[in-house]
């Protein structure tokens, strides 16, 4: 990369370093730490919200995706703006009135200890893992791409979050985050701009182009519980995951517990209502453009350049003939996609059937490449991830290029904050000052706030060092995260119904967790977004029918 | 009594707010695919 580039990226880290330790001041006590005294602005703790759940995975792997597979990962989101409008008149004056520091806190005051306790631990299990995933993934693709080591691409990422977090706490993590987002924003934009500027084509002819190859094919009305995004998952499933993630989850309760009121808390739920769909059809819409950009430039054969390298060392002469017949096939899919491009309505019928042929022909030599360099490196070969740096790196102008990869570090940085802030919040408050010290100075507990949080930095920055090792142990996080979130939300369904008592709750939440389990081993085919649906409801019903025997013979 | 009948036409415009801005961005992205998707 171009050390202006680098001076780019330096610059920006020891940027966000400075900017967050700077907002430290007035966090002396544990709720300015914690909660920033419950005053920040609605519109700070929205772009905060929505930073949390922007991370390094969104920057690589969706607009990875959208090249690859189009828009119609977008339907993931059909439910976001429902669950925001009825977490807004539900959970969130509850708990923002409850003056809790976190969401399980408030389980303890409406059912008991064991359940509150249950739920925090559920949440350090499943977020505790999962916040190494989130440093693993963006430090796979910089390993690969820069040739640094795995432990040198995780400090990169990890360390400057640990030290700003720890220090300012969620004030700075709010601001850095606003910041941040800005500077996402503005490279998406950019780089958008930049690829309709390069494109031999105008943007309607490139947009053409990219719905010939099935790119803009955004809505899948198909009633399949297998499919992951389809209209229906997306609807009904995506409702229930959001209402989870965004309801009962620390990392994103918190930054609305630090609002000023419940109606700017509200206001910052509603901010991703509106746009979380148009940033993530943006970010989609970098990947489209990606594709038809390489329609027209040379793309390589294995976009992950450690795989290259390696395959050429050890099958030079299977992969040498494989390049050759790309690179035939490459001219013939780009002169098929100018054609097209340049065809009067009446000849485009014709035209699109014959990019469409090229552009089968051509995917199914990159199929052929991706098995060869997953029988050569024994690894998987999956490289979707790397399309996007690969661009930014090789065709992207000199600054704009440090610009987009400062913005991915930017993604994986507020991402972790969010997550380190939050483990380490439930931790303290829901485990060291319940049941091992319940009072002390607010000295004493901010101290072991900070030495927890620390903590789980280390731990999140050794998960992710051998979950790049593990190669699968990514999905299965993932997978295992899917089990708890409905049931949890079930448990904070349930304390909103009066005659739920703690014991219903408690049991009903083992019973939503088994009832997930049942139908992840049962019918593994099920997507995953149904399993927050099964968990909710089988935590409700239990919990009622348990509540009620007891009410009764009570 | 009064706060809470204001809370809760607050939560129906809100909530038309938000769909309307929902169906607004789904007609949007429907238009994308039917024009450009042969």
């Amino acid at each position: 990369m171009h050390p202006v580039n680098w001076l780019i990226v330096v610059g920006w880290i020891g940027y966000v370093v400075v900017h967050g330790v700077r907002r430290a001041r007035g966090t002396k006590e544990l709720e300015g730490y914690l909660l920033a005294n419950r005053s920040l602005p609605w519109w700070a703790v929205g772009l905060s919200v929505m930073a949390t759940q922007l991370s390094a995975v969104t920057m690589i792997g969706t607009t990875g995706q959208g090249a690859t597979d189009g828009m119609r990962f977008i339907q993931f989101y059909f439910g976001l703006p429902l669950a925001m409008v009825i977490l807004g008149v539900t959970l969130v004056p509850f708990l923002h009135r409850a003056k809790v520091y976190t969401a399980y806190e408030y389980l303890e005051r409406r059912f008991d200890a064991k359940t509150r306790s249950l739920t925090a631990f559920l949440f350090l299990l499943s977020r505790g893992m999962s916040c190494g995933t989130i440093i693993a993934a963006p430090a796979v693709v910089f390993s690969a791409i820069f040739g640094w080591s795995m432990t040198t691409s995780v400090a990169i990422i990890g360390v400057p979050t640990v030290i700003y977090t720890m220090i300012g706490g969620v004030q700075a993590v709010t601001w850095v985050d606003v910041k941040q987002m800005m500077l996402i924003v503005g490279a998406l934009v950019a780089i958008v701009v930049v690829l309709l500027v390069q494109l031999p084509v105008s943007p309607v002819d490139a947009l053409r182009v990219a719905g010939a190859a099935g790119r803009l094919r955004v809505f899948d009305f198909t009633p399949s519980l297998d499919n992951t995004y389809t209209f229906w998952s997306g609807v009904i499933g995506g409702t229930f995951l959001m209402l989870s993630y965004f309801g009962t989850d620390q990392s994103q309760v918190q930054r609305y517990l630090s609002a000023r009121s419940v109606d700017e808390a509200r206001s910052s739920l509603l901010m991703s209502a509106y746009w979380k769909i148009p940033l993530q059809a943006l970010v989609l819409l970098v990947g489209v453009l990606v594709f038809t950009f390489y329609l027209f430039t040379n793309p390589p054969l294995l976009f992950n350049p450690a795989h290259d390298r390696l395959v050429r060392e050890r099958q030079p002469a299977a992969y040498a003939q494989l390049e050759s017949r790309y690179h035939a096939e490459l001219t013939a899919r780009d002169l098929a996609a100018r054609d097209l491009a340049a065809a009067p309505p009446d000849e485009r019928p014709r035209a699109v059937r014959r990019f469409q042929q090229r552009e089968a022909s051509t995917s199914s030599i990159r199929t052929e490449a991706l098995r060869l360099a997953e029988s050569a490196t024994g690894q998987p070969s999956r490289d979707v991830n790397y399309i996007i740096p690969r661009f930014v790196l090789d065709h992207l102008p000199i600054g704009l290029a440090g610009i987009f990869i400062a913005a991915i570090l930017a993604a994986a940085m507020n991402a972790i904050a969010a997550e380190l802030t939050s483990l380490a919040t439930a931790s303290v408050i829901d485990f060291y000052r319940r049941w091992v010290r319940a009072d002390g100075p607010d000295e004493h507990f901010l101290k072991v706030t900070r030495v927890s949080l620390v903590i789980w930095g280390l731990f999140a920055c050794v998960v992710a060092t051998f979950a790049a090792n593990l190669g699968s142990l990514i999905e299965v996080v993932n997978r295992f995260g899917s089990f708890f979130y409905g049931s949890i939300l079930g448990v904070f369904l349930l304390a909103m119904i009066p005659r739920a008592r703690g014991t219903g709750a408690f049991v009903g939440l083992i019973a939503g967790m088994a009832a997930v389990a049942a139908v992840n081993f049962g019918a593994p085919s099920v997507s995953f977004l149904w399993h927050n649906v099964v968990g909710a409801v089988t935590v409700v019903i239990v919990g009622v029918v348990l509540s009620g025997r007891r009410a009764h013979t009570a | 009594m009064t706060t809470q009948t204001e809370e809760r036409t607050g939560f129906r415009r809100t909530l038309v707010r938000v769909l309307a801005m929902q169906i607004a961005t789904l007609l949007l992205l429907g238009a994308l695919q039917a024009y450009f998707t042969p």
